[in-house]
């Protein structure tokens, strides 16, 4: 919008005194020191005009291109809203408001006049112009800032509102009582997934936060003592197999203080039946708490009966390719995925028991030296990253020969021997009890008995024909004792998206 | 005299094992989707790239294809393209397509497959310009022989038949002016095995007798009295699917055997992991890359339970049994 050169509308021409002409002549003056572009000229002009009429929004308007021009944004906005003030009327105060406002970085504000200028000049394609590139700005801004906010970790708990989710009085399920696990809760629970029924979010979201506050408590190397008379079961990986788990618990008794278990990773992925499974898994954990024994001098914690170690299956990368976040965005929602990931974030990533077995679901590291300490500083609450002893715990083979190798699956490395009789050494430990790696009888010993794999998933993707097997380990004599089983028939799943196009039958 | 029965038990089987061209269909499609190998006309025969597959279904795939291709290319270079190729069972398979792409087209390409397949097949070519036109640009006349089972022109002939029914076969091919004095190349993946060892023992003697320069490439399951194996078969029955033909399956051993007692002079065969360690490597890697498996144990189970198995006979001394990996 060109500065203006008809005298001003807002003075009548009775009131045109000689300041007034003077100052018209020194407008004029000023203007063509604009159209020779020798603005600072033309603020020397219009400000003086502006002495001898300051009541004047052309002036006021026109000094404002010239301070634009010349980048001092600060006094063009000054002088554009002084216009306004003096006649809101006058469009190109708004404009010139705007273009300030643009330039100062304050596009909300600038939008607000073009949306003026608009309004009163439809026909007026600049101003549109001006309007649409504003408007763009505004909403790319917007969407800046969202992402941003997105980024500061906040748990998705905070958005939810467990407590006033309602279960409807058509469910029938199993429901938490009193907010808590109680071992009749499971049995339903378990009845009701076998019957392929589900569980109310709400439950599920309960059992989540409470398993979640329960596992953030707990360090990242667990450490227990098995009393002389008491036993543990190893469990390896079960991928989302709720039949075969329930087969588990059929030949080796429920989890209880005295029938304590750990379950060695992968508890989800691959299978069709990973919500359940993983269910199931957290309800024990949060059934079978830890209690203070105060009779001896130091107050002891005694461990709970039932561990539950993070496999490489329970993160973000494998979720989103094996099922299990299809699976719960299928039976239950996004943020409820979101929350499964947070809580598998606080998984622990190893046990020690009596101080002479250690247990991880992948393997040992990638450098000499680790030592048990190394691994209780671990800050676990995180994905995994691409290398170090987080990484290696969940994703390390070992191998026959002695020394590493690069690992066939390209994370992590694959260990020897050597490695493994250097670390017991160090570490004053027996032998090493993982998982990872599907052995057709269940388990396997390697590494002259150092380096155990027990494997919980029989027949694995319904496939590989292979046994499954867990562990007995008395606290007596930390020998391991196996017991190997067969699969168990399961219901024919529904094709779904996320499990059973994994579930192949070969090639035909 | 009773009726006959709409859906006999035989109708069942049948039924189950044309559905299995879809299976290797589907997964070719989506395999090729991910990159695993290019393939521009499997698109036409399934539009959809439908349901993920696994990672080790996809390299099971790509194993497959680059397995067979190796050995066909191989023929052909050999014989200098002046020969037949015979696919038995051969689905929607787009070879063909890819032979004209590249310049490496025999004398004449021969599909044979159930009547349903065939019409299937016959249909999508006709309805889809990207692949009737190659065709009708290798045709020397404007118009194709066409009923509902079978179609003809120069290069390219697809015929509906009972692979069971060696009369029939024999009959229909030389109908379509297949030449017993060509060299030729038979091929045929996971189709025996759907019939009986005396059926299929009755199609490789009849392809023996029939040529005497000739080689036969089959791609099928192995090692199928083991666990695996057990498995792989119950899982198939439930979907009402025989493998009839699995008592050939057993080892490499007996693979070659069927070939070596109707009438062909060499045979060879290979385990699908074996294959798959001897196919270019730097494009193995590059499909490793393609997606992370994250358990490697699952694709050896698998590869190791199929094989690639090929036999030869070669009065005109062309230098077939070097036709190898």
């Amino acid at each position: 919008m060109a500065n203006d050169t008809a005298t001003s509308a807002s003075g009548s021409r009775e009131k045109m005194a000689e300041g007034d002409k003077n100052a018209e002549k020194l407008k004029e003056m000023a203007n063509n020191c604009f159209k020779e572009k020798d603005y600072d000229n033309a603020i020397k002009y219009y400000t003086e005009a502006l002495e001898l009429n300051p009541a004047s929004a052309i002036y006021f308007s026109n000094r404002s291109l010239a301070y634009l021009r010349t980048e001092c944004y600060g006094y063009a906005l000054a002088d554009a809203t002084k216009c306004l003030e003096i006649d809101k009327n006058y469009i190109k105060g708004y404009y010139r408001r705007a273009t300030s406002n643009m330039s100062l970085g304050k596009f909300k504000a600038a939008l607000k006049d073009y949306e003026t200028v608009v309004r009163v000049r439809p026909n007026d394609k600049d101003a549109k112009m001006k309007y649409q590139e504003c408007n763009k700005i505004v909403k790319q801004k917007a969407f800046e800032r969202a992402i941003a906010s997105d980024e500061i970790k906040k748990s998705v708990v905070d958005s939810l509102d467990i407590e006033n989710m309602m279960i409807e009085d058509e469910y029938t399920g199993p429901k938490l009582e009193e907010g808590k696990v109680t071992m009749t809760f499971m049995k339903e629970m378990m009845e009701c997934f076998k019957d392929q029924k589900k569980l109310h979010r709400k439950c599920a979201y309960q059992i989540l936060i409470q398993v979640k506050e329960l596992l953030s408590k707990l360090p990242s190397l667990i450490e227990i003592t098995l009393k002389e008379t008491e036993k543990i079961t190893i469990c390896g990986d079960t991928h989302g197999q709720f039949y075969d788990l329930l087969n588990i618990f059929e030949l080796n008794g429920l989890p209880s203080e005295t029938n304590p278990y750990l379950f060695n990773g992968d508890f989800v992925d691959r299978g069709s039946f990973s919500l359940e499974v993983i269910l199931t898994l957290f309800g024990f954990k949060l059934l079978l708490p830890d209690s203070f024994y105060l009779l001896r001098e130091v107050s002891m914690l005694l461990p709970d009966s039932f561990y539950l170690l993070r496999g490489n299956h329970e993160t973000d990368n494998m979720n989103q390719m094996y099922g299990f976040e299809g699976e719960v965005k299928a039976k239950y929602t996004t943020p409820m995925f979101t929350l499964f990931s947070e809580v598998f974030q606080w998984l622990p990533l190893a046990q020690c028991i009596n101080g002479k077995v250690l247990v991880m679901h992948g393997g040992l590291f990638s450098e000499d030296g680790v030592m048990l300490d190394d691994l209780r500083k671990i800050d676990r609450n995180r994905q995994p990253p691409d290398s170090g002893p987080m990484c290696d715990l969940l994703w390390s083979d070992p191998q026959p020969q002695n020394g590493r190798s690069v690992s066939k699956r390209g994370v992590s490395c694959q260990f020897g021997p050597d490695v493994t009789e250097r670390f017991l050494e160090q570490n004053n430990l027996d032998y090493i009890v993982r998982s990872h790696e599907v052995k057709a009888e269940g388990y396997e010993v390697t590494h002259s008995g150092k380096c155990i794999t027990v494997f919980s998933a029989p027949n694995y993707c319904d496939q590989m024909a292979n046994k499954g097997a867990y562990i007995h380990l008395r606290g007596s004599d930390l020998k391991p004792e196996f017991h190997q089983f067969t699969a168990v028939p399961h219901p024919n799943v529904k094709p779904m998206a996320y499990a059973n196009s994994l579930m192949q039958m070969g090639m035909m | 005299m009773a009726a006959r029965q709409p859906f006999t038990d035989s109708d069942t089987a049948d039924e189950a094992v044309r559905s299995t061209c879809d299976d290797a269909t589907t997964c070719k499609r989506y395999a090729t989707s991910k990159g695993y190998w290019t393939d521009p006309y499997v698109q036409y025969f399934v539009r959809s790239v439908g349901e993920r597959k696994a990672p080790e279904i996809n390299r099971g795939y790509y194993a497959r294809v680059q397995g067979m291709n190796h050995l066909l290319d191989a023929f052909l270079r050999k014989t200098e393209c002046d020969c037949q190729i015979v696919n038995l069972g051969a689905g929607l398979d787009t070879t063909f397509w890819r032979l004209k792409d590249e310049n490496l087209m025999p004398r004449k390409y021969f599909e044979v497959d159930f009547p349903m397949i065939a019409a299937r097949k016959i249909h999508n070519i006709k309805t889809k310009p990207p692949l009737s036109k190659p065709l009708i640009e290798t045709h020397s006349t404007d118009s194709l022989l066409l009923d509902g089972h079978s179609l003809d022109s120069d290069r390219y002939c697809i015929i509906g038949a009972d692979l069971r029914d060696i009369p029939g076969l024999d009959d229909k091919l030389k109908k379509f002016h297949l030449n017993p004095e060509l060299p030729t190349l038979f091929l045929s993946e996971c189709v025996l095995v759907y019939m009986t060892p005396d059926q299929s023992s009755k199609l490789v003697n009849w392809a023996s007798d029939t040529f005497h320069t000739a080689m036969f490439v089959n791609y099928e399951q192995l090692n199928m009295m083991d666990r695996f194996g057990q498995v792989m078969i119950e899982n198939l029955q439930r979907r009402q699917c025989n493998l009839a033909g699995v008592e050939v399956c057993q080892s490499l051993e007996s693979q070659k055997e069927r070939f070596l007692k109707t009438g062909w002079e060499n045979a060879d065969a290979l385990d699908m992991m074996t294959v798959y360690s001897v196919i270019p490597q730097d494009d193995v890697a590059r499909i490793e890359r393609l997606e992370f498996l994250d358990e490697k144990e699952l694709l050896q189970q698998l590869l190791q339970h199929y094989s690639i198995c090929w036999a030869t006979k070669d009065k005109l001394k062309l230098g077939l049994s070097q036709v190898a990996f």
